[in-house]
């Protein structure tokens, strides 16, 4: 083996290494001291200082040692957590720095002496307090600490409980009015009736309690980001800072785990793209740091999630072009701030052939349309060519149990997530006219397609004189899904389709109803991606 | 250490793996012919009854039913192995089988009865006489009343392949020169 490709592994493998240390910190950064973390971080070191000796880099491996040191010491709590985060931090940054030095010049022997020191005198100034403090025993009694943990599968598992108990609630009830009609004691049905409801607001209030629980900041997510904008921008020569706020606001675990990925397309799109050379901004009269703000914040019962740059801003005749290449827009059609998300969020938009280092790892836009559809979200884009681009993602504030629109059509009930519905009407037949050979429906100053429901799924059904029609879309696209009949607002847990075989399209999930029967949960994003 | 009785074909060693499977029990059940999977696969039978159909999906998903609160797909075997279609009866169960992590219902024609087989009965497929496609099948049993087809479960649920769109470089939407 080569001297050349030891080098690739042994750096390969480092990064990899280091990714667990910012790991383990950032957890323990969020979570609190925790030793199967600091033991990790402890293996991961561990092999990095002897991979570096071997290599033949005697300085990095002294100073990996004293990392190592700091770390060990704050596990046994000699050294406070607090303390030694930002100095570790820091390290692994150092650490990062070496590898990126190495890989560029295999033969360079970098010398970290000064920054050995540091950490030396570190540990040891916090040893010195930590000695102090063993002076006064009360210090260690420490605040008592009233958050535990959990593993999320048991929270999950709960959760599932409760929504049999959502279940069995309904059918309670149903059997509870069936009593009613043929029980003539007052007094009794009045106490059953008492004490169904009183079993249902235990229940709403367990339910709300668990889904509480499930509940993690989205700063989580966010300050994920932070290494990866430094990271990025630095490889590119750009100046970038990532600016967070709203990092207090809480969604479910899922979702969390969910926005992660679209976020990191949105924003590594934005520095490969959208992001000018400080140069390129100065000259046009902007700061020469360009922002990223990352904001989350509570609006009723969603989260909004937005995504802003002061970049360049999208070029909507570039967006225009492709979108005729691809087929997606007619030659003659413009791009507007109506349709430009459902445009670049497309499948098939892309259709760039060159692949850039840093964006070209099969990913796009479209997955992030995918992924907030598969949220039950929506998302939407404004921008100002030369003043930047932001970006809206709207979720529901929980992926578990929603509220739904239970329409029935050709014979079948289907669940439409009220998140995106905006209101139904009900209209006459004749109401529905032809353009194009589609049909549209013309409601408050807007002309939108009408997506028979029942057609869309291959079922047959009769077409009565009156019919209802589900107005569905986010903020710049709408369409009518027509439907026989209205069933009512109804909370439901959603399970999800197993896709051993595919996914259906149209279809997000399911639930199960009150009698046991399962109701299949309508995918609006999907509906809204294939009628153009 | 005794004998074994493996076939030649070595076939019947997917079903057994080891050798204390030497006699092991099947369920069997009929789709025209007779079928087998090992017990271990299967966690119970249940009747039909609704399964509500789910659209755009490939036509050998019969649907998904509500099997104490989990959203159970189920395959219909008969379409599956592409076999002629017949509408279920009063006789057609669903069994439910664990293969790996996953948990799926299979509609047959009825199910049939749990019966133990010896290694030494197994053999490989006869293509010839075998309406199925042998890709699915792990070996015959041969039995004094007739054959059992042994299906593989495994390679029965594996997910077909699907095709992923090479997808490109998104960038160019901003105003930075291509």
């Amino acid at each position: 083996m080569e001297y050349a490709d030891l080098i690739r592994d042994f750096l390969d493998d480092a990064e990899g290494h280091l990714n667990v240390i910012d790991g383990v910190l950032l957890s323990m950064e969020k979570s609190g001291r925790d030793k199967q973390q600091i033991n990790a971080a402890l293996g991961a070191l561990h092999t990095l200082k002897g991979n570096s000796g071997m290599m033949g880099f005697e300085s990095l491996k002294g100073y990996i040692h004293h990392v190592e040191e700091i770390i060990k010491e704050t596990g046994d709590g000699e050294i406070r957590l607090e303390e030694a985060l930002e100095p570790l931090l820091e390290s692994a940054n150092v650490m990062r720095r070496v590898f990126r030095q190495i890989g560029e010049d295999p033969s360079a022997r970098p010398d970290l002496a000064g920054e050995t020191l540091a950490l030396i005198r570190f540990s040891e100034g916090s040893r010195d307090t930590a000695g102090a403090a063993a002076n006064d025993p009360a210090t260690y009694l420490g605040a008592r600490t009233d958050t535990i943990r959990v593993e999320f599968k048991r929270l999950d598992s709960l959760l599932d409980l409760v929504g049999e108990l959502l279940i069995f609630k309904t059918r309670l009830n149903q059997i509870g009015s069936d009593i009613r009609q043929v029980v003539p004691q007052k007094s009794l049905t009045k106490e059953l009736q008492n004490g169904l409801e009183l079993m249902g607001k235990t229940i709403a209030g367990l339910q709300e309690g668990i889904m509480k629980a499930r509940m993690l900041p989205v700063g989580h997510v966010f300050s994920k980001f932070h290494r990866m904008v430094r990271d990025l921008s630095k490889s590119q020569g750009k100046e970038v800072r990532l600016i967070l706020s709203g990092e207090d606001t809480e969604l479910d675990k899922t979702v969390i785990d969910e926005l992660e990925e679209p976020l990191l397309h949105i924003i590594r799109n934005a520095i490969d793209h959208a992001m000018e050379m400080p140069g390129e901004r100065l000259a046009a009269g902007k700061d020469r740091r360009a922002s990223i703000t990352l904001s989350a914040a509570q609006e009723s019962s969603q989260i909004v999630i937005r995504v802003r740059d002061d970049g360049r801003g999208i070029d909507k005749e570039k967006v225009r072009r492709k979108a005729v290449e691809a087929g997606l827009l007619g030659s003659d059609d413009q791009v507007t701030g109506e349709n430009i998300a459902s445009l670049i969020f497309s499948a098939g938009f892309s259709t760039r052939d060159e692949v850039t280092e840093l964006s070209g790892r099969g990913i796009g836009l479209d997955v992030v349309g995918r992924n907030i559809g598969r949220l039950n979200g929506q998302i939407s884009v404004e921008s100002i060519e030369g003043e930047g681009t932001t970006f809206t993602i709207r979720l529901p504030l929980s992926l578990a149990i929603i509220p739904a629109l239970m329409a029935e059509a050709a014979g079948e009930v289907y669940a439409i997530p009220m998140s995106a519905v905006d209101e139904s009407i009900r209209v006459r037949e004749d109401d529905i006219h032809m353009i194009n050979n589609r049909e549209v429906i013309r409601f408050r100053e807007r002309v939108m397609p009408v997506v028979r429901l029942g057609e869309f799924f291959g079922l047959q059904g009769r077409r009565g004189k009156k019919l209802y029609l589900v107005i569905v879309g986010r903020a710049e696209k709408f369409i009518a899904l027509a439907v026989d009949r209205l069933r009512g607002r109804q909370e439901i847990v959603v399970k999800p389709l197993d896709d051993t075989f595919g996914k259906s399209e149209g279809i997000g999930g399911a639930s199960i109803l009150g009698d046991g029967r399962i109701v299949l949960i309508i995918d609006v994003l999907s509906f809204l991606r294939t009628t153009r | 250490m005794s004998d074994m009785h493996l076939p030649a074909s070595g076939l019947a060693g997917d079903v057994l793996n080891t050798e204390e499977h030497r006699d092991f029990h099947l369920v069997t059940f009929a789709l025209g012919e007779e079928y087998g999977v090992p017990i271990r696969q299967v966690r119970e039978i249940v009747r039909v009854g609704g399964i509500t159909m789910v659209p755009n999906s490939p036509s050998y998903m019969e649907g998904v039913i509500n099997l104490r609160g989990r959203v159970l797909p189920v395959l219909n075997l008969r379409k599956r192995l592409k076999l002629s279609a017949v509408e279920p009866d009063r006789a057609s169960r669903i069994i439910v089988a664990e293969v790996g992590e996953k948990v799926i219902g299979l509609l047959v024609d009825s199910v049939s009865h749990v019966i133990r087989v010896q290694a030494a009965a197994i053999e490989s497929a006869p293509e010839e006489v075998l309406e199925v496609d042998t890709d699915y099948i792990t070996g015959v049993a041969k039995l004094r009343d007739g054959l059992v087809i042994l299906l593989d479960l495994e390679r029965l649920l594996r997910r077909e392949k699907i095709e992923v769109k090479d997808m490109n470089n998104e960038g160019g939407i901003y105003g930075e020169e291509d």
